[in-house]
């Protein structure tokens, strides 16, 4: 997994929060190399942080350590020369001089013992598992395992899909009784919602009074299992992981701008969001509304032979046979001319519009002698103490400190009600506004829209299509001055230009003498 | 076998041990007043304690005073600090604190105080096996009995000492036994044992200071500090001292709990103690001190029964649960049955533990039942020495592959003959016992 924290933010004038102050380190000895350990971490994080593997599963960064799968066995000796032990690096403390040893065979017997008895009842699925190909067991048991099962008795025989709610299933026979998801609603959400029912070999994952999960974190659990117990509804037999392409990227949800990274099948289909370790800004986890909001970037095409309803492809505009596709150049011509011929058009950007796409919406409003505003909606009810802010303007940061200003769409609406002209640009512009409201917006008004999706409306003039921020580049600034940075997971359609430059070319047409 | 001095079971005997009036008329609650009226400073108590040589008796041997001075220093540490008395009882073949807390709870009650005033603590918590429920109504009719008497809670004999003992009851679970998985269980918890460090006395019930002892440890406490340690060191062997109890169960004459010194042969307590083996059969085999601690063959009857000459022939003292086996008793199905208990018992946190107590049982099962493989016998070593020692959070993964060395190392032809024969010739007549399916 991927933990490359987002690059701190430079191009914001209210800077993030300086990190917290270095914490005093001790010297201890990794597989014979001195290194510096923070004393108030386990010595499995010692060992991470050198990049020396220790395998784990009960074990992960986000969550207290329980020291009960006992696969991150290392020997340990108080220094140089001591006798040695072997013991659980997830709960040992490290101490001044420590000398570790993760690569000897005392450590390895130890670790193939442990995953021979975690593999004595597990149903060995892989190829109907989803987690195949990201799962934990079967990287470690390739790494350290024996490749031979010496057990004869009968596996264990559990449900194999228990729905545990709308996001998760529940293989009791895959699970490993780790914990981490018992422990993530203890101690991320705070509101328990899991607990080991049973005893010993009888020990099952259980909701309590086998209640459905119910909040938005529930998908975490899934990525944090590190086997295949707890699948996502949404993507159970939806991909082979290793056919899946992973790019970096934000979530658009909300203001936080939780850092996720995209994976699409064979680099084409979205088909997965997950949370990427940011210390800054979402920890290891995301919401469930963030995770599953694959719509707005998987629009389907208009139906055949129809321009509207669908993903605005290329350029339209109207003619007098209604909506028609033309060539980008027309099309920027007509709309220059439109701009130019309102005396105050007016410009309402969205939220969801990248630092690099509102500079360039900044420059084009200056030569037509206008300011821009962005649609700034309501908060919603998703408001929580743990990452959603209610606020869905991913970029409400950025667009302020650039001196856009926020305008609500009611009063926007009124707006464009009187206006001679108006240019709505970027993802969900339309959306955030209210498709119903513009559509009763008479074809007085003229209606230029930079959209993703194409919507009938009858004051429309010319729309030009934009990529989702899945198939763009650029940054976000969230609600606390961190920057989101988008990359290209999928390619934007043919005809899909990317909206700083189709801005751009707009502002030469503007510049350029009238056609007409 | 010599003349030895009693003083564990002295009391019971009388009608009505139980109750104050009787405790008092035979000389209790004189130990904590010669402690207070004196008054003996905590820390001296202890070196007392400590003087004395007392090994806990819930298994593992540890030095009682050592143990109790691990507490930390008071006027560095203010958190409360606790004692946590251990009759959870449940380790296969013990039932020695029963008898305790049945006919002598006033006994148990007076350690308390005697081992919180050494410690400071604010109060004792006694975790009582469930199933004991006499033990348990023994118990409260006691503390309430000593509280109305100025014994228990505030000011205790007028003195400023405090103290309070409450009691908890158990749910049937063995692992609630183990001192952290009961201190989880006391919290309210699932007794799920907690990996050590930090260990009870840094961080215990609460969060807070706590020593854990068994009841027969605590219940020694009282007589060592009336009586002195000289007089304790005078009995039994010099690393082991004082009498213990000794519950003997299996295939003998005349089973029972018992108090014995130390330094007694396996073979006298069978003989003079037991009456033998039942029946006019001869001995097969014998766990010293609990199901959990290995198996011995006849041979090793000789051993001396006292925490570390058991433990150099190979075994451990335990709880000095003695259970004895005839010669018509099949090994495999000894092992079948107590694999079983662990299986049922282990609290399934741990990989080893959770994974291969079931493994051990099911190979036993088969075995047992005529349906071994020759290499089933190498496996069980194999696996046994995966899950142990020390592999695991807690040693119950121990005491299950403690035994199951032991009955290979010593009875291997035993598990060679019933896969060879493909039965074991040794089998009960009677049905067996009933598989394990849809236990709770
Ligand atoms: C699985 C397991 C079960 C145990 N059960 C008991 C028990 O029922 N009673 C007991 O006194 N000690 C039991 N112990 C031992 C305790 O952990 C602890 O060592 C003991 O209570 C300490 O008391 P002592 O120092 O007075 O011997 C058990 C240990 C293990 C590993
Ligand atoms: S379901 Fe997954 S995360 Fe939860 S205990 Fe089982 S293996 Fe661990
Ligand atoms: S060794 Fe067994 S009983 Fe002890 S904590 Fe681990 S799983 Fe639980
Ligand atoms: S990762 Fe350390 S015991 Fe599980």
């Amino acid at each position: 997994m991927s933990q490359t924290p987002n690059p701190a933010p430079s191009s914001s004038p209210n800077p993030a929060p300086a990190p917290a102050a270095k914490p005093a380190t001790i010297k201890i000895q990794v597989d014979g190399r001195e290194v510096e350990a923070d004393p108030k971490q386990p010595l499995i994080r010692a060992c991470h942080d050198q990049g020396v593997d220790v395998p784990m599963y009960c074990y992960h960064p986000g969550l207290s350590p329980v020291g009960s799968c006992r696969i991150c066995q290392v020997e340990v000796a108080a220094g140089p020369g001591q006798p040695s032990r072997v013991v659980a690096a997830c709960r040992t403390p490290v101490s001044p001089g420590m000398v570790v040893q993760t690569d000897t065979p005392k450590a390895h017997e130890t670790r193939r013992e442990c995953l021979e008895f975690l593999l004595k009842n597990h149903p060995l699925d892989c190829p109907i598992c989803d987690k195949a190909g990201e799962c934990d067991l079967q990287d470690y048991s390739f790494n350290e395992g024996q490749g031979k099962g010496r057990s004869s008795e009968p596996r264990r025989k559990l449900e194999k899909r228990k729905s545990l709610g709308d996001v998760i299933v529940l293989d009791e026979e895959r699970c490993i009784l780790c914990s981490r998801c018992v422990r993530f609603f203890q101690e991320v959400t705070h509101k328990p919602q899991l607990t080991v029912s049973g005893l010993g070999s009888r020990s099952t994952i259980a909701t309590f009074a086998d209640k459905p999960l119910s909040g938005n974190y529930q998908g975490n659990i899934a990525d944090i299992c590190p086997v295949g117990a707890l699948t996502l509804k949404p993507f159970r037999f939806q991909a082979r992981v290793w056919n899946l392409s992973k790019t970096l990227s934000t979530c658009a949800e909300c203001s936080r701008g939780c850092s996720i990274t995209v994976e699409a099948l064979r680099g084409k289909e979205v088909k997965r969001f997950r949370p990427r370790y940011n210390p800054q800004v979402n920890q290891h986890w995301m919401c469930d509304v963030g995770r599953f909001a694959y719509a707005p970037v998987t629009q389907p095409l208009p139906p055949e032979g129809s321009i509207v309803g669908g993903r605005l492809i290329g350029a339209t505009i109207r003619g007098y046979n209604g909506l028609e596709r033309v060539e980008l150049e027309s099309a920027l011509a007509e709309i220059a001319d439109l701009l130019r011929a309102s005396s105050k058009p007016l410009v309402l950007l969205s939220p969801f519009v990248t630092q690099e796409e509102a500079r360039a919406a900044l420059e084009l409003c200056a030569s037509l002698g206008v300011a821009p505003r962005f649609v700034s909606p309501a908060p919603n009810n998703l408001k929580d103490d743990l990452l959603h802010t209610g606020d869905p303007c991913p970029n409400r940061r950025g667009l302020s400190d650039l001196g856009i200003a926020p305008i609500e769409p009611a009063a926007a609406l009124t707006e464009l009600a009187s206006a001679s002209a108006a240019l709505l640009v970027g993802e969900r512009v339309q959306a955030l506004l209210g498709v119903a409201e513009l559509a009763k917006l008479t074809t007085a008004a003229r209606l230029v829209v930079l959209d993703v999706v194409a919507h009938d409306l009858a004051a429309l003039d010319a729309a030009l299509g934009v990529p989702t921020h899945v198939e763009k580049s650029g940054q976000w600034i969230n609600v606390d001055g961190h920057v989101g940075v988008l990359n290209v997971a999928v390619p934007a359609p043919a005809g899909v230009a990317p909206l700083d430059r189709t801005l751009r070319e707009l502002l030469e047409h503007c510049r350029a003498p009238a056609a007409r | 076998m010599k003349e030895f001095q009693r003083y564990l079971l002295d009391r019971i005997a009388a009608a009505n041990s139980h109750t104050l009036a009787v405790y008092r008329q035979q000389g209790g609650y004189k130990a904590i007043e010669k402690v207070l009226k004196t008054p003996l400073k905590p820390e001296d108590v202890i070196t007392v304690m400590k003087d004395s040589g007392l090994r806990g008796r819930g298994g593992a041997g540890f030095p009682t005073g050592m143990k109790w001075s691990f507490m930390p220093d008071v006027a560095k540490d203010p958190r409360p600090r606790y004692l946590a008395v251990n009759a959870d009882e449940s380790e296969p073949g013990t039932c020695k604190d029963r008898v305790l807390m049945e006919r002598d709870p006033h006994g148990l009650v007076e350690g308390c105080l005697i081992a919180c005033y050494a410690m400071r603590a604010k109060a004792a918590y006694i975790y009582v096996r469930g199933e004991y429920r006499l033990s348990y109504d023994r118990l409260q009719a006691a503390i309430d009995e000593a509280r109305a008497a100025g014994l228990v809670g505030k000011n205790i004999l007028g003195t400023d000492f405090s103290c309070d003992i409450w009691m908890h009851k158990g749910a049937g679970a063995y692992i609630c036994g183990e001192e952290t998985g009961l201190m989880e269980s006391l919290e309210g918890k699932r007794g799920h044992p907690r990996p050590k460090p930090p260990f009870p006395a840094g961080s215990g019930l609460w969060k807070s200071p706590t020593t854990v002892n068994n009841v027969e440890t605590i219940f020694n406490a009282p007589f060592i500090v009336e009586r002195g340690a000289e007089w304790f060191k005078s009995m039994g062997v010099p690393k082991s001292t004082g009498n213990f109890l000794c519950g003997i169960s299996g295939h003998v004459n005349k089973p029972g709990v018992y108090e014995l010194p130390f330094g007694l042969t396996a073979r006298q307590i069978l003989d003079e103690v037991a009456g033998g083996i039942w029946k006019g059969r001869k001995l097969k085999a014998f766990f010293p001190g609990g199901s959990s601690t290995g198996l011995m063959p006849a041979s090793a009857i000789d051993v001396v029964m006292d925490h570390d000459s058991v433990k150099a022939a190979g075994s451990m003292f335990g709880t000095a649960a003695m259970i004895f086996l005839d010669e018509t008793a099949s090994i495999p199905q000894v092992m079948d049955v107590t694999l079983r208990f662990y299986d049922h018992e282990s609290c399934g946190q741990c990989s080893q533990c959770r994974e291969g107590t079931q493994w051990l049982h099911q190979m036993f099962h088969r075995i047992a039942r005529g349906k071994g493989k020759r290499e089933d016998i190498d496996l069980l070593v194999s696996l046994a020495n995966g899950m142990a020692p020390g592999k695991t959070i807690c040693a119950l993964a121990d005491a299950a592959a403690i035994p199951t060395l032991a009955a290979v190392k010593h009875f291997r032809a035993e598990f060679e003959q019933c896969v060879e024969l493909g039965r074991d010739p040794l089998a009960p007549t009677h049905a067996p016992a009933p598989e394990l399916q849809g236990a709770h």
